[in-house]
């Protein structure tokens, strides 16, 4: 409040009064907007762990068999890579995401020359690529939302620091100051009545 | 041929090849002549589909392309595969089980195709064939295979809004 010039009038009373009002019945839904977007945030983090769980399970499942792909007969990275990763957008905790759909990929066709284990590594590498990929739609996801929760705790301290105290402190100084003008008014007056009886009974 | 098939060493299926193909290649031209080593150059286990002058060796690379094929269609097809020569036996285990089985039959059939055929073109084209068995075998690697794997598992990039 230091700094801040109040106007002291009727006026400026009930501008801060609605300002009070108005920040009283918008720092809940902050609140609660924090709240959802903190929760929304640790899901998604928590699927990116489960994700991940899932990568981990299928490399070591393929482990016994991953030394084939050394095979000097063929290179794996001529069957498969990523074309694109498609995804959609949606409305996540107010933020507009991008969610994960698919992964288009480029797949060589196999002729009856190619060993058998490609189709398997193919297999796997699409699995583990999707989930990979979906893992950075995710990542992206607690990127927005994050700015968006610093954007809302940010408002969530204004109104707590800021508004309603200042708007509070204004109502009550301005209150004051009206009062203490009443007052002076109100003797100031009695003063001139006074003053005007006196005369009159000289 | 005796020089040549003489001078080359002895060849083991899951050991390391004592030969190059390339150096393989390099005594056979030397030492064939010029008919010969166009057959041996037509000769490839990784070209199922190439024209082979040799019937018996022909004929296993065409029932090993068959084969492949027979087991690539059951699979699509959700049905137990059912394949000529190739025994289903061999397509037990995981991808790495079922190639060394493969790699192992192969070698057998090879060394059926061989016997009693010292010193002719077919031994030589069927030595040709082991040792790509042999190399092949041997670069099975399981550090090199993880390497390979995460070579290509890693995040695309390429990303589109639908």
């Amino acid at each position: 409040m230091a700094g801040i010039k109040i106007k002291y009038t009727k006026t400026e009373r009930a501008r801060q009064k609605k300002i009070l009002k108005v920040s009283e019945r918008m720092l809940p839904l902050f609140e609660a907007m924090e709240k959802s977007l903190m929760a929304t945030i640790n899901t998604i983090a928590e699927r990116i762990e489960q994700i991940r769980e899932e990568i981990e399970k299928n490399r070591k499942a393929a482990e016994p068999w991953t030394a084939v792909m050394s095979d000097s007969w063929v290179n794996i990275d001529e069957f498969i890579s990523v074309n694109k990763i498609v995804t959609k957008t949606i409305d996540v905790a107010g933020v507009r995401v991008q969610q994960f759909v698919k992964v288009d990929f480029n797949v060589m066709p196999i002729n009856d020359n190619t060993p058998l284990w490609v189709d398997d590594a193919i297999e796997l590498m699409q699995v583990q690529l999707q989930l990979l990929a979906e893992i950075e739609c995710l990542k992206e996801q607690i990127e927005l939302l994050e700015e968006e929760l610093l954007d809302v705790r940010a408002r969530v301290k204004l109104f707590e620091n800021r508004r309603i105290p200042n708007a509070k402190l204004a109502i009550r100084k301005i209150g004051q100051k009206l009062q203490d003008d009443e007052r002076l008014t109100i003797a100031t007056a009695k003063v001139v009545k006074t003053s005007k009886q006196k005369e009159g009974s000289l | 041929m005796v020089y040549l098939m003489t001078s080359l060493p002895s060849l083991s299926l899951g050991e390391a090849p004592p030969i190059t193909i390339d150096e393989f290649n390099d005594d056979a031209k030397r030492q064939l002549s010029s008919r010969h080593f166009k057959a041996l150059q037509s000769v490839d286990i990784q070209k199922l589909d190439a024209k082979v002058g040799v019937k018996s060796i022909s004929s296993l690379l065409n029932s090993i392309k068959e084969d492949l094929s027979e087991v690539r269609t059951a699979k699509a097809q959700n049905r137990q595969p059912k394949p000529e020569r190739m025994p289903n036996s061999l397509l037990r285990g995981n991808p790495m089980e079922r190639e060394r089985n493969i790699l192992q039959w192969q070698w057998e059939e090879l060394q059926d195709i061989e016997a009693g055929k010292t010193f002719t073109l077919t031994e030589v084209l069927v030595y040709k064939l082991k040792l790509q068995l042999v190399e092949r075998l041997y670069s099975f690697d399981e550090i090199k295979g993880a390497e390979v794997l995460a070579s290509v598992v890693n995040p695309g990039k390429n990303k589109e809004g639908k």
